[in-house]
């Protein structure tokens, strides 16, 4: 038995698969491409599937890796091909690799966000309001997490943040604490920069670019 | 696919899934290249509704024809209906995202009565006037088929037509008309009377019914040209018959999401109040290659770990022992779970049932339906306790622990006994537990008991019979309770209210789709979620209309009356049912099709053929 790490892209209407979904969805595409699985032990057996770093509903991504576990013989180029010819509308294979580095490793992610609003004048005046608060420190906002829900400054949690206005788009790229040890999901971040400018976009889309290690290292 | 006004609406609405399109196996084709756009509704959320196998069949059928394209529909939930008519976004095909009033068919299955409201909240969403009569123009048609066909005078004044039995080749027969129909510019009258020239087809406004006065239907009376009845129809070859190779795989989870494929139409055993047994007959069955064919064509192309083999009574396939040796071959090593609904676990060998359960173990079912021998005799089940005890003494050697048993209350000559014997053979299902040597050591055991309320059916030999009102229901409910003594049986009962509107609607007649428009109009909706319906709206509405809804349910109708559903003709014959109404209360049981052909007279419409007559003959 080994593990192997398959990389994949979720974006279009997949964006609206939960995770939960996301490990029923993918538990049949890797019995679909009939690869060699090892599957669980106990009185339900399943293919073993991990999901290193789940996307929130809504949320696209361009790098998103998941582990699964096969016996027998097959080259990771051969992993990638059956799947590849497998998985349905949204869901792009792009790579399967040996897993180098663990799931713990993981502390923080890229994102790129765009956020539409009804003018251009509105836009550009978001993004300088918003580059300002990002600069100045501090932006507190309630966060949720299964200890409940805390009053914190999600600053400390953002290691970059860019905005500028194009036409009626405002676009962010930002890198955000992400993994088990400390995480914030941009949405927090634009809800809280909405709140903040009293300025609503008419729509937002949000998409995971990367993963990085500490110092800004790539996942892999 | 989805309509763009809603990209920004979809995160705020519970399980965007249903909403999205785009699932594994759905079919895309270029509108500008097809005929004949076909909207396929069914009248519930996407959870139930893709879990229908007549969904996923009529789907691939109709796919399969270059120039048509069939999409799926289902019934928002309440917070997406809010969002859409608030945006303006009529009801759409979730394949394209283009709006169904602009489709040549809306299509409705009907597998229960409850579902009209949502008929017509789904008609309402998508911009399309209710009544029939108020659809001028050739397209779109508003169709449907379904187990409710078969009496769907309630509601007659919104369907241009319905199709009756098997949908296989009777679809396909009107797809070709209306194609002919719309290129030569035909109106829809045209359309229509030509339309119920085809066998199976009800185009319900070419009858004119006349009522007597104390309210009982006097005579149906066909016009131009409409047939006197309406014949439905059966597929004769079901291993020529078109099955699916793959199915849709939802995101989101559903009811069912598993591989189904049916072994056989019909039923042999005749239980007198079940409608299926006798609408679907005669009995034609499935060679096991071609089911195993199926099954495996459908596991590749979706993945699924779970086949279920369906029909109405599992261990009634004559190819059963010999498709699950060769199935199981594959589906043991592949960690397929092989399930076997309505299983009858009379005669099923032991062996086989350890090899089915050594991937992942199912529930355990039996449904005695009575609780004492002799109303399990009234109603023609022939299953004795100490067959149900055996059972669940061999399934408990072998490690199950939770049981479920189903039955029913308001059965005809019904008395406080029979519910009583509901509760003692619960009791002795626990007993047989602990007085098992080998039960599996150190747990405890689960009976669950579910009851419902009986609802006489069309085409069944109860027809005639009246239905408990809620009152007796509660009643005879709570008595159920009062019986019950051991904390290891757990009991559910049908809400009276729900059964009691699928009673009116069950054998009702055409004036009650009055009483279902305003219904609707009031705010009924998903009437069969007892968190959505609103009884006493119902209540309200029948008075407003001026109907007494117990004239369907509480009144006991004689032989001679003309049925509503007079005019279809359904190969069983009335003569069979009134026989069998005649033995119910005389208590006598009728042997099983296998044993003896009882004349039920449903082969005279396929031929002559029933799998049961050949294999006596020979």
């Amino acid at each position: 038995m080994r593990s192997v790490r398959v990389w994949f892209k979720k974006t279009g209407t997949a964006i609206y698969i939960s995770h939960l979904d996301m490990n029923r969805c993918l538990s049949r595409a890797v019995v679909r491409a009939k690869l060699p699985l090892w599957y669980t032990e106990g009185f339900n057996p399943k293919p073993y599937l991990n999901f290193l770093c789940p996307l929130p509903l809504g949320q696209e991504g361009l790098n998103e890796p998941l582990d699964i576990r096969i016996e027998g013989e097959m080259t990771n180029e051969e992993v990638r091909s059956s799947l590849c010819a497998v998985m349905p509308q949204g869901i792009e294979i792009t790579a399967v690799t040996d897993p180098i580095m663990k799931t713990a490793q993981i502390t923080s992610a890229q994102y790129s966000i765009n956020l539409l609003f009804g003018s251009e004048g509105t836009a550009s005046a978001f993004s300088h309001t918003a580059d300002e608060i990002i600069k100045s420190g501090e932006l507190v906002a309630e966060k949720r997490s299964k200890r409940g829900t805390k009053t914190v400054n999600l600053c400390e949690m953002i290691t970059a943040f860019e905005i500028e206005a194009e036409g009626s788009l405002a676009k962010i790229q930002t890198v955000t604490a992400t993994g088990s040890a400390s995480n914030l999901n941009p949405d927090l971040v634009v809800t809280a920069l909405i709140e903040k400018t009293g300025l609503e976009p008419v729509s937002r889309s949000i998409s995971r670019t990367r993963l990085f290690i500490e110092k800004g290292e790539a996942f892999c | 696919m989805f309509p763009r006004q809603l990209e920004n609406v979809l995160l705020k609405v519970q399980k965007p899934g249903r909403y999205t399109g785009g699932e594994l196996n759905s079919v895309l084709k270029d509108k500008s290249k097809v005929d004949i756009r076909f909207a396929f509704c069914f009248p519930d959320t996407y959870e139930i509704g893709m879990s229908h196998l007549g969904m996923k069949i009529l789907y691939s059928l109709i796919n399969e024809r270059e120039d048509a394209w069939c999409e799926r529909v289902f019934a928002p939930a309440s917070d997406m209906e809010e969002q859409m008519r608030a945006l303006n976004v009529p009801l759409y095909g979730l394949e394209s995202g283009d709006a169904v009033k602009d489709f040549d068919f809306i299509a409705f299955t009907m597998m229960y009565e409850l579902c009209y409201t949502n008929i017509l909240n789904m008609l309402s969403l998508a911009g399309v006037p209710l009544r029939s009569s108020e659809r001028k123009n050739l397209s779109p048609l508003v169709i449907g088929g379904g187990a409710c066909a078969c009496n769907i005078e309630p509601m007659a004044d919104f369907f241009d037509f319905v199709t009756l039995g098997d949908g296989e080749e009777v679809t396909n027969e009107v797809i070709d008309l209306y194609k002919i129909h719309k290129a030569k510019g035909s109106t829809k009258q045209e359309f229509l009377e030509e339309a119920a020239k085809i066998p199976g087809v009800y185009v319900p406004s070419l009858y004119d019914i006349q009522y007597n006065f104390d309210g009982t239907v006097k005579a149906i009376v066909p016009k131009n040209g409409a047939p006197e009845k309406v014949v439905k129809r059966t597929v004769r070859n079901l291993d020529t018959m078109f099955a699916p190779s793959t199915f849709v795989v939802p995101f989101i989870e559903v009811v069912h999401d598993r591989t189904t494929v049916e072994t056989f139409r019909g039923c042999i055993r005749g239980c007198r109040f079940c409608q299926a047994c006798f609408l679907y007959r005669p009995i034609r069955e499935k060679s096991p290659e071609i089911v195993e064919k199926q099954c495996r064509a459908i596991y590749e192309s979706t993945g699924y770990d779970e086949i279920s083999l369906c029909s109405l009574s599992t261990s009634d396939y004559t190819g059963l022992e010999k498709l699950l040796n060769s199935m199981l071959d594959w589906t043991i090593p592949e960690k397929i779970n092989v399930a076997l609904p309505s299983l009858r676990a009379d005669n099923f060998p032991e062996e086989l049932m350890k090899k089915l359960a050594s991937v992942r173990r199912s529930g355990l079912t039996f449904a005695p339906e009575a609780g004492t021998q002799r109303l399990r005799d009234v109603i023609n089940k022939n299953i004795t306790e100490q067959e149900v005890l055996s059972t669940a003494s061999l399934a408990f050697k072998g490690g199950w622990t939770a049981v479920k048993l189903y039955f029913m209350m308001g059965l005809p000559t019904e008395t406080d006994e029979d519910i009583e014997g509901i509760a003692k053979l619960a009791q002795a299902v626990v007993d047989e537990y602990y007085n098992n040597p080998d039960k599996p050591k150190g747990r405890g055991v689960n009976v669950s008991v579910s009851v419902a309320t009986l609802v006489p059916k069309p085409f069944t030999p109860f027809q005639w019979e009246p239905m408990i009102t809620p009152d007796e229901t509660k009643e005879k409910q709570a008595k159920l309770l009062s019986f019950v003594h051991s904390k290891k049986i757990s009991v559910s009962m049908h809400n009276s209210q729900t059964s009691f509107l699928e009673g009116v609607f069950a054998r009702g007649d055409r004036r009650l789709s009055q009483v279902i428009e305003t219904a609707w109009r009031h705010g009924c909706k998903f009437d069969s979620w007892d968190d959505s319906l609103k009884f006493d709206t119902w209540m309200q509405c029948f008075e407003e209309c001026g109907i007494d809804p117990y004239f369907y349910t509480a009144r006991k109708r004689e032989f001679e009356e003309v049925l509503p559903w007079d005019h279809m003709d359904y190969g069983v014959t009335k003569q069979f049912f009134i026989r069998e109404n005649k033995r119910a209360h005389e208590g006598v049981t009728t042997p099983c099709c296998r044993e003896k052909c009882a004349g039920c007279g449903a082969a005279a419409i396929n031929g002559g053929e029933c799998s049961e007559i050949r294999k006596s003959v020979v």
